[in-house]
């Protein structure tokens, strides 16, 4: 009797309600795909048969541990040397990534730096745009002859060859995803900055410290941890990035984990891939335990709060231009360039050849012809750019749906329990997803949903897959969102509702959503942009009937058709900044509400 | 010896000006409070005079240097102009322990490790924390904290004190204990303080004299009693005093130059200022200013009023009255109570009656009032 007086009283409250249906769908989604994930790695698959001697399919095996891990050099080409090389990418784009964007953040919140408005908004599009494009005008502007094409405007313009490492392989993988992810460090840092009480530097400047002392003694020692945080995430997003490295890698048999991922379960041996699959998802939560451990470790003198009214910019006197203007050069240089280098890579007939006389509205406009990429038309006049587009708006709009609601309610249940065990696992079971690499959690879904499993159907080859997929992968952005949204509304505008006996569902609709309705709706913006420039993820689990515009950018890119890659890009990108910009004006939603927590 | 000086200072934030032509002598050991209401341009003008916020223009000139001037184009850096800065909210680095902070500024005037040492502890003692010295701010109350934010700004001796609201932080208890210990500091130290808030007890009870702004305006710039009795205008006069003074509308005509006949909604008044004499125009509208101290309550006085209500608090109590469609709040010392709706007498006492000009708000005399029976 006691006990299901218990139940009733815990089951009265919705947040229990929501948790425990939150706490059975994410453990089935997130926890159950880990196992059959890790149970891959020890059984025989289908295209196995031949190299594991005498096994049938589905027998349990060592065979594939063995080989990628004890198997000396192939072994080292096969996992360790990509292992290394993943390892060390991640490192320095990491590095460059806070180094760039933790000094464009200080510049914005605390100098007299001019553009401001400008170069804020601008610095954010490289995270906005799809991870490859600034890969592709990489390639657009230092490609040499190595991969047999044209080489590219860099060469055209000075007449200078680039050298390999230059063109490719780590160097421009690093630079590259740095770039990518410093605006994810801009945000991060740049909201503690802003919410760092500039009195505290004021304090040390008017008992006579420098200002060089200032950033070593004050600024950094109190953003540090902030600055780990973001390290570790950036390192994550790095570690599963897999468009890059096949862009600028794959020339000179530059692998990764991610682009043996792909190659392994693409190939005869899926069994390899599973494990690196592992791997990675075992660096991503040693990484999250360091940083539970390093906060946790901290005093409380982390927790920075209070901001002062009066904030007074650093002078920067004298070298106001020159910072000014390396600080728009930069910006310009990432996030304007690439969008110019598509354009004009879409125009141009034979590759390599910028001359006027070469320019062609062909890939645009052209119907096919039989000399050009197979009769393939222009992408205007092109049924398949236009489904996989149509795809790829109704994947994300939907998934954006789902993510959004179901984050923020996650956020508003994980809030109202707080303190709570359960609470407490949701809360984790839902960021979960953020270390799964895309791609190797796209290599679970497709070997869990491959076949039935009691009531549920094969989902291979749905779009129904795909919307599951993107919802568990972008959950931790929107949960992260909700969460955020519900800390800074006191429950009490809650509780004065239910006193007045307003049902629940009203108290939502009517109460708290409107009044955070920016942060709400920004989890529903960060999934819809994520989803619609995303490729790891869907890579694996794509089919012709449900191709995506990114998919088909890829297979592009893979048949060497440069032009109609430059173009779909820029279509890409030009949807997804437009459509940010939009609902940005709209409803005050912004990207970075769902990042900075 | 540092005096110092605001000559015509402005400060412009987008279209407002938040300090507008702003005129300012502080003297060599004086304690001046800035005061006035949120908005007002009081942390904005301190913050000026350490350098932490540029005028759109003027000049500011610290012990005969000149520290800042639009038209020479010198701005001094805030750690160039040897002043010291308490925070609102006490801008303790939350990572730095209590001696840590204190030993910062002195760390930069490259003092040694043991003469640090050696002032830190001085230091302590002087605030009564001693015995926290390894603790982090986060692990201390407001008042401890506040008591570290002092010691540290005054480890380095700055002989010119800016304090922003040092004290807005603090429960009621705390507060009126530190603003005994900042009045022993200032005769201490011998150095000059400017203060800034926005309560008037406290700058009242603190300061040498007190800079009333409003709207970026200097208002009055005087001693507190001087302030008090002598209110420039009604903004003055309704800002400071507690409860605040009562203002009654009335129409005045000179029976003579010493003499002025008020008439207010059925009270007939006859106003004597104090010095000199006044003239008006006929039937000029006014406002009379009443501290709730001048209104006396006593059985011989000549107009009878209801109680609306009573506050007493056992040293005084605060009375509402009705007069008419008037309600006079009035201060009775000593542990007295009075019914709710029950009938009392009261006059007006003393010589510090004011007597506005309803249209410009300047004050034109202070003096005595006497009702005209009738």
């Amino acid at each position: 009797m006691k006990t299901a007086n218990r139940l009733k009283y815990f089951f009265r409250k919705p947040h229990n309600i929501i948790l425990v249906l939150l706490f059975v769908s994410l453990a089935f989604l997130t926890l159950v795909p880990l196992f059959s994930l890790i149970r891959d790695t020890f059984i025989v698959h289908p295209s196995e048969i031949m190299s594991v001697r005498g096994a049938k399919i589905n027998d349990v095996t060592l065979f594939h541990w063995k080989k990628v891990l004890l198997d000396g050099t192939k072994s080292f080409k096969l996992f360790y040397e990509p292992l290394w090389n993943t390892l060390k990418v991640s490192l320095f784009s990491s590095i460059i990534a806070i180094f760039l964007g933790g000094s464009f953040a200080w510049l914005v919140t605390r100098t007299d730096m001019a553009f401001k408005p400008f170069i804020s908004v601008v610095f954010i599009f490289p995270y906005i745009m799809p991870s490859w494009t600034l890969a592709m005008a990489w390639l657009n502007f230092f490609r040499n002859k190595l991969i047999g094409g044209a080489p590219g405007l860099f060469t055209a313009l000075t007449g200078i060859e680039t050298a390999n490492w230059f063109a490719y392989g780590i160097f421009p993988t690093s630079v590259v995803l740095g770039l990518h992810y410093a605006p994810f460090a801009y945000i991060l840092i740049g909201g503690i900055l802003r919410n760092m009480d500039a009195n505290l530097e004021e304090a040390a400047l008017i008992l006579k410290a420098s200002r060089a002392k200032i950033i070593a003694r004050i600024n950094l020692p109190i953003i540090m941890p902030a600055i780990l945080s973001t390290f570790l995430l950036v390192f994550s997003s790095t570690m599963s990035a897999f468009a890059v490295p096949a862009f600028l890698g794959t020339p000179v048999r530059f692998q990764v984990l991610t682009t043996q991922l792909y190659r392994t379960l693409n190939g005869l041996n899926p069994g390899y891939g599973y494990i690196m699959a592992v791997v990675m998802i075992v660096i991503g939560l040693l990484i999250l335990a360091v940083n539970q451990w390093y906060l946790g470790k901290r005093k409380s003198f982390v927790t920075v709060t209070g901001k002062s009214s009066n904030i007074s910019f650093i002078k920067l006197k004298k070298m106001r231009p020159v910072i000014s203007g390396a600080a728009l050069f930069i910006v310009a240089a990432i996030a304007i360039l690439p969008l110019l280098t598509f354009v004009v890579e879409s125009f141009i007939l034979a590759p390599g050849n910028y001359s006027f006389s070469n320019l062609t509205t062909q890939f645009w406009v052209g119907l096919g012809r039989e000399d050009i990429g197979g009769g393939e038309p222009g992408i205007l006049l092109n049924k398949s750019v236009y489904i996989a587009f149509w795809n790829s708006l109704k994947l994300s709009a939907v998934v954006a749906l789902v993510v959004g609601t179901v984050g923020g309610l996650a956020g508003y249940a994980i809030v109202r329990g707080r303190g709570k065990k359960l609470s407490a696992i949701v809360n984790n079971l839902a960021f979960f997803p953020y270390l799964l690499p895309s791609m190797a959690f796209g290599a679970i879904y497709l070997s869990m949903f491959a076949k039935p499993i009691g009531f549920f159907p094969s989902l291979y080859g749905t779009f129904f897959l795909l919307v599951l997929i993107g919802s568990v992968k972008y959950l931790p952005f929107a949960s992260r969102a909700g969460i955020n949204a519900m800390l800074q509304l006191s429950g009490e505008i809650e509780e004065a509702a239910i006193i007045m006996g307003i049902p629940w569902r009203k108290r939502i609709t009517r109460i708290l959503f409107p009044i955070q309705k920016s942060s709400f709706l920004s989890g529903y913006l960060l999934p819809f942009i994520s989803c619609m420039r995303e490729l790891a993820l869907f890579v694996l689990l794509i089919t012709p009937a449900n191709r995506v515009i990114t998919t088909l950018l890829f297979q592009y890119n893979e048949k060497g058709w440069n032009q109609w890659a430059n173009g779909i890009n820029l279509l890409i990108i030009i949807a997804v900044l437009s459509i940010n910009l939009l609902i940005n004006k709209l409803t005050g939603a912004s990207i970075d509400k769902g990042i900075g927590s | 010896m540092p005096q110092i000086v605001l000559r015509n200072i402005t400060k412009t934030f987008g279209k407002t000006d938040a300090v507008h032509d702003l005129d300012l002598v502080i003297e060599d050991g004086d304690f001046v409070t800035l005061l006035g209401p949120s908005g007002c341009g009081k942390t904005t003008t301190l913050r000026m005079i350490a350098g932490l916020e540029t005028p759109t223009q003027g000049t500011i000139s610290i012990d005969g240097k000149t520290v800042f001037s639009s038209d020479s184009g010198i701005d001094i850096t805030p750690d160039k102009r040897d002043v010291g800065f308490l925070f609102q909210n006490y801008a303790l680095w939350p990572h730095m322990t209590v001696e840590q902070n204190i030993g910062f500024g002195l760390e930069n005037l490259k003092w040694s490790k043991d003469k640090i040492a050696q002032r830190v502890k001085e230091l302590l003692t002087m605030l009564k924390i001693d015995g926290y010295q390894k603790r982090y701010p986060a692990e201390l109350s407001g008042g401890q904290q506040q008591r570290v934010a002092i010691a540290r700004t005054l480890a380095t001796g700055p002989r010119v004190l800016l304090m922003d609201e040092p004290l807005s932080n603090l429960d009621a208890k705390l507060r009126t204990e530190m603003r005994a210990e900042l009045k022993r500091l200032h005769k201490e130290t011998g150095a000059t303080f400017v203060y800034v808030t926005h309560d008037q007890l406290e700058a009242m009870t603190l300061s040498s004299k007190v800079c009333l702004l409003k709207d970026g305006l200097l208002q009055q710039y005087e001693p507190p009693m001087d302030v008090y009795h002598e209110p420039a205008n009604i903004f003055v006069a309704d800002f400071v005093g507690s409860p605040t003074m009562n203002f009654i509308d009335a129409r005045a005509q000179n029976i003579n130059l010493d003499q002025v006949k008020l008439e207010a909604e059925g009270l007939r008044m006859i106003f004597t200022p104090v010095s000199g004499s006044i003239s008006l125009q006929n039937d000029q509208a006014v406002v009379l200013g009443v501290r709730p101290e001048n209104i006396l309550v006593a059985d011989s006085s000549p107009l009878s009023s209801k109680v609306y209500s009573t506050l007493p608090s056992g040293m005084e109590t605060i009375l509402k009255l009705e007069v008419g469609t008037l309600v006079l709040t009035a201060v009775v010392f000593g542990s007295v109570d009075y019914q709710i709706d029950s009938m009392v007498k009261i006059g007006f006492s003393g010589n510090h009656c004011a007597l506005f000009d309803k249209s410009s708000g300047e004050k034109l005399a202070t003096g005595s009032v006497q009702l005209m029976q009738g």
